[in-house]
């Protein structure tokens, strides 16, 4: 799976963090960082981020999409 | 460089009678992005307020509500403890367990029961020509769509609404005033919620108190307060507020028959339309912050500990992002984002089902209550902290 993030839509609420920490986690200087392609097993965390995103700024895509 | 604080507006919000929408706001914000209140400070510019509600310096700050109102009890009790007022690995933790069941594609599953629940209750009343929005749709739809979503009965709508709408108390300016029924209506809810996890623990069922309840069988996961206490949240929560929120959109809408006919016409408005209500006029009048540590932000020197209130009502209809133009438009192109479901950690739980309930209601409202009107004074919360009608009589024309 791929995880698509939208910067523009982004707003940095992090609920994406809270949701799949595996995954989402803001640095030091309070930027988001996204692991594009995470590991099958975190893959109800993905869609939970991607569900629980106010701004519907992430996708979860399948490898070949 | 720190601004000397007597030359900063002073706004007494802890006043019944203090309106954010008072010319005495409007004052401030045209003078500097900020004034001085008996908690902290107001943030009164749209700029400020959008990077102070994500600023990570910053925690939400409810936690001392009560005590800045003075209040002790077993009302401030299950406040501090309650999710919104919880940090970090305990929030991720209690967050994590309530996402499931306020989800973006659940919800958009629920939309045909919006409409039955809206419908039936227009019914209602159509043929009459009035009624009094507020007990005979906004509180049995706000309730009736909180119990389906959390799988309770719906014939208990009158008791859980007259509990929230009790409980809603404790977020008004007016709270140490009215705490005996606010603590009676938390008992009402305690016992109610008792019933229902000892129910659930007896019957699964395939419903989020299930969901919660097993849960609840590793304490690490979530303790029994935790249980009973976030239970409580979430159905007050999803009354109290949608509640308000949609009696302040009538209100409004009554003061804008342009935008109700629009409305009416153009249906697929729905979802501009609910964003521009909460905009204008929503019900969480500021959103609380609190200073974790001290830094400086255009030109103040905000310390430790300090309460940070953000006016969303200002925010939104700051005529610095709006230009000229302050009015309430439905069909704007461009509309700036507002405030009214909070931000950040924090963001509103159930904002996906308070915009689609609420989007759904009003379309059927505006095409089946057409030239919507007052019916003599509504009565209102005090216009801070979470404000909304108490009653909102309204008239319409019959027969649609």
């Amino acid at each position: 799976m791929r995880i698509v993030h939208d910067r523009e839509r982004c707003q940095l609420h992090g609920q994406c963090t809270i949701a799949a920490p595996d995954i989402f986690r803001f640095d030091d200087g309070g930027e988001l960082e996204v692991d594009p392609s995470p590991d099958e097993t975190l893959r109800a965390d993905a869609e939970s981020a991607m569900d629980v995103c106010p701004e519907r700024a992430i996708t979860v895509v399948a490898d070949d999409e | 460089m720190a601004v000397p604080a007597a030359t900063i507006p002073f706004l007494d919000v802890t006043d019944p009678a203090f309106s954010i929408r008072s010319d005495e706001v409007r004052a401030a914000r045209e003078a500097g992005w900020y004034a001085r209140t008996p908690y902290g400070i107001a943030v009164l510019r749209y700029d400020q307020v959008s990077r102070l509600v994500k600023d990570r310096r910053l925690i939400q700050g409810s936690a001392a509500w009560p005590a800045h109102n003075k209040v002790t009890g077993p009302w401030a009790d299950w406040w501090r403890r309650m999710i919104l007022n919880r940090e970090g690995d305990d929030h991720a933790r209690l967050r994590r367990l309530m996402n499931p069941a306020f989800s973006s594609r659940l919800i958009t599953a629920l939309v045909p029961q919006f409409q039955a629940l809206a419908g039936e209750l227009i019914d209602g009343f159509a043929e009459r020509g009035r009624c009094e929005f507020m007990s005979e749709f906004a509180e049995p739809y706000a309730t009736r769509v909180t119990a389906q979503l959390l799988g309770i009965p719906e014939d208990e709508w009158r008791t859980l609404a007259d509990w929230a709408e009790a409980l809603g108390l404790g977020l008004s300016v007016s709270v140490a005033e009215h705490l005996p029924e606010i603590e009676a209506a938390l008992e009402g809810f305690y016992g109610y919620a008792d019933e229902l996890i000892a129910e659930r623990r007896r019957t699964r069922r395939d419903d989020f108190v299930t969901h919660l309840v097993e849960a609840n069988e590793d304490a690490d996961r979530l303790s029994d307060e935790e249980l009973r206490d976030n239970l409580v949240l979430l159905i007050f929560g999803g009354i109290d507020t949608t509640r308000n929120q949609l009696g302040l959109g009538i209100d409004l809408f009554v003061r804008h028959p342009d935008q109700w006919r629009l409305l009416a016409e153009r249906p697929e408005l729905a979802p501009s339309a609910v964003e521009e209500i909460m905009r204008v006029r929503p019900t969480v009048t500021w959103v609380t912050r609190e200073a974790t540590e001290s830094f400086e932000f255009d030109g103040l020197t905000v310390t430790t500990g300090t309460t940070v209130h953000l006016f969303s009502e200002s925010a939104g209809t700051d005529p610095a992002i709006l230009g000229g133009d302050q009015g309430f438009d439905i069909a704007a192109t461009v509309r700036p984002r507002h405030f009214g479901f909070g931000g950040g950690r924090h963001f509103c739980l159930g904002h996906f089902i308070a915009r689609g309930d609420m989007g759904e209601a009003l379309v059927l409202l505006a095409r089946r209550l057409p030239n919507v009107r007052h019916d003599g004074e509504p009565v209102f919360l005090p216009d801070s902290g979470n404000t909304g009608p108490v009653s909102l009589p309204i008239r319409f024309d019959r027969g649609t």
